[in-house]
């Protein structure tokens, strides 16, 4: 147990501790964003490496949370963090509801069913827009958008960063919990047949919508820590095009373990950005992610994070 | 009344655009069960390949032309290097596939052609007839009429020709029909070209008709889905009825004010209505694959 346990606290630590040290300020952002949408992407990955389902609609739901959590911090005086908790477990409904017919197809349909949500999500976004506390419901302000309030005891960038990476670890323990507990042993069942699973007395529906919950849970969580590291949210960050790279680049990290969903991360906001640094068009970036793709599904579904796993463990001969 | 005429028009035309893109979509999945979500994408390098040959002063019909050959190229290049490897594994995985492929070619053709304000000009598109008081351009009328004329030509194609057995006998079973000797890769590259073909013609006329923007033809592949899910993936008659469908309903909700900025949804919603429908009665999934 402990050797599956060090790696990531050892990661935690370097994030929490060393990562601050050494940033500057530009980049203490890019990682805050990178550490949120690595959450994002364990949320894809449960679905994906658990049930074999696939989630084009992630991303939506980082729109959902992130505009649950900017909705309340303008309404209400409650605690941010609370605010993020409300906007986890409001998005972890809407996540439930999307499994509604995922419960009756899997495969292709349900991917076409994601995208078409993702795709309706986008224009919901761009119709309504995020709250920059105007008034009303919708809370669209025309001119200058205000301030929203940081979470307790967090007053600069890297307090926020810290802020966040603590909740994402927390949110990757949870998924770790479940994983090795009942729900994880069911889904495994149900991947391998649902007929056997529900032979087996495991409640199948229960814990597929549980799956989607749990997915919408992350989502939302990550979208919450977006709106209050960003401040504002834009709703070109939300288009279906970013959910398939989102799910592209959670394939690609690999879907397995959690040190996949951080390489999804790092892929998805601090390689461009460092491409962008070194003066290298983002278009290459999109190059490689595809091709990356395309060599993760032909000949590692395991993902980098399975490549880098097995080359440590190979014992040198 | 004449309002009424010139929304049901925009929405034929551009209904038409996403039931060429669900055809292209439908006769490929039939015969190699590829649902490529790289369509819109090669349509979209076709349209600026396109219009690159028209920007160095070349004739337009040799534009015309390489859109389509470039189309074809594209999707050949991929049926014929990536996806036999992955011919064996489920459909969703096929189809993640093109995501990738996907965004190489949009890859490349942001870093071709930079971003920029482009029109592709049609000759047919000065020529216009007047229709239900509307004056209709001969490009609108020729995408309408190609969508039809595609469904007609494939239909009787896939029914009657010697290599459209074939195709039918793939899309039924490949392991059989490998087992009776039909050229399997022959057969597939076939229709990975026919579809291509649709590819950069649509890319083209999309380019000319609604905007000439990557993005937006890449993006285009979503509701052309849309448009092929009301085909089942399977029917080109229905998928092209579905297309036309979603663009006139889409056009015509701009009519309705409350509902105005929520229009482009109309693909996504009845595609997903159709889905929810076509499952209906179904209780579980167990190992049956879509």
């Amino acid at each position: 147990m402990p050797k599956t346990v060090l790696p990531p606290l050892v990661v935690l630590a370097i994030c929490l501790f060393v990562l601050p040290l050494v940033l500057s300020a530009l980049w203490v952002k890019v990682v805050t964003s990178a550490a949120i949408f690595a959450l994002a992407a364990a949320g894809i990955s449960v679905l994906f490496a658990q049930l074999g389902l696939i989630n084009l609609a992630q991303i939506a739901l980082v729109g959902v949370g992130g505009w649950i959590a900017l909705r309340l911090n303008y309404a209400t005086p409650l605690p941010v963090t609370l605010i993020i908790a409300i906007a986890g477990i409001a998005t972890a409904a809407i996540g439930a509801v999307l499994a509604l017919p995922a419960l009756r197809m899997r495969g292709l349909y349900l991917a076409l069913v994601t995208l078409m949500a993702a795709g309706a999500f986008q224009i919901l976004f761009n119709a309504f827009q995020f709250p920059n506390g105007g008034e009303g419901f919708w809370g669209v302000a025309r001119q200058s958008a205000a301030d929203i309030r940081p979470p307790l005891m967090v007053q600069t960038d890297v307090g926020y960063l810290r802020y966040s990476i603590v909740i994402v670890a927390l949110c990757f323990g949870l998924v770790a919990l479940h994983r090795v507990t009942a729900p994880g042993r069911a889904w495994a069942m149900i991947r391998q047949s649902e007929a056997n699973a529900m032979a087996a007395g495991v409640n199948v529906t229960f814990y597929k919508i549980w799956a989607f919950a749990l997915s919408g849970l992350l989502a939302g969580v990550a979208g919450a820590l977006l709106s209050g590291a960003l401040g504002q949210l834009d709703p070109r960050s939300f288009l279906a095009s970013e959910g398939i790279l989102l799910f592209a680049l959670a394939v690609v990290g690999g879907a397995y373990s959690w040190a996949g969903a951080v390489i999804a991360g790092i892929l998805y906001k601090l390689l461009p950005a460092l491409l962008n640094d070194f003066g290298v068009s983002a278009d290459i970036a999109l190059i490689v992610f595809g091709g990356a793709l395309l060599h993760a599904i032909m000949t590692a579904p395991r993902g980098i994070a399975g490549q880098l796993i097995g080359a440590l463990q190979r014992k040198p001969s | 009344m004449m309002v009424y005429g010139l929304f049901l028009v925009s929405g034929l035309a551009v209904g038409s655009l996403y039931a060429l893109g669900g055809i292209g979509l439908v006769i490929l999945r039939n015969s190699t069960g590829v649902l490529n979500f790289a369509y819109g994408a090669i349509a979209a390098f076709s349209a600026m390949f396109a219009w690159q040959i028209a920007d160095w002063g070349l004739p337009g019909v040799l534009s015309w032309i390489s859109a389509v050959a470039v189309g074809i190229l594209l999707s050949v290049a991929y049926g014929r290097l990536i996806a036999p490897s992955l011919a064996w594994r489920e459909p969703a995985v096929k189809a993640i596939a093109t995501l990738g492929y996907m965004l190489i070619l949009l890859g490349l053709i942001g870093f071709i052609w930079e971003d920029a304000l482009r029109k592709i000009n049609l000759p047919s598109d000065k020529v216009a007839i007047s229709l239900l008081g509307v004056r209709v351009t001969l490009t609108r009328i020729i995408a309408f009429a190609v969508s039809i004329m595609a469904v007609i030509a494939m239909v009787q194609y896939l029914r009657r020709s010697h290599t459209g057995l074939n195709m039918r006998a793939l899309a039924d079973n490949r392991d059989h029909a490998a087992l009776l000797g039909i050229p399997i890769v022959k057969t597939e590259t076939l229709a990975w070209g026919i579809s291509g073909a649709l590819a950069g013609f649509t890319g083209l006329i999309f380019g000319s008709l609604v905007r000439l923007e990557p993005t937006v033809i890449t993006f285009m592949v979503i509701p052309a889905t849309a448009a092929a899910i009301c085909g089942r993936l399977r029917s080109l008659p229905l998928t092209l009825a579905g297309g036309l469908f979603i663009g006139v309903v889409e056009s015509m909700l701009t009519l309705y004010k409350p509902a105005a900025p929520l229009r482009t949804m109309a693909p996504f919603v009845i595609a997903a209505l159709v889905i929810l429908w076509m499952q209906r009665g179904q209780k579980l999934t167990f190992a049956k694959e879509a």
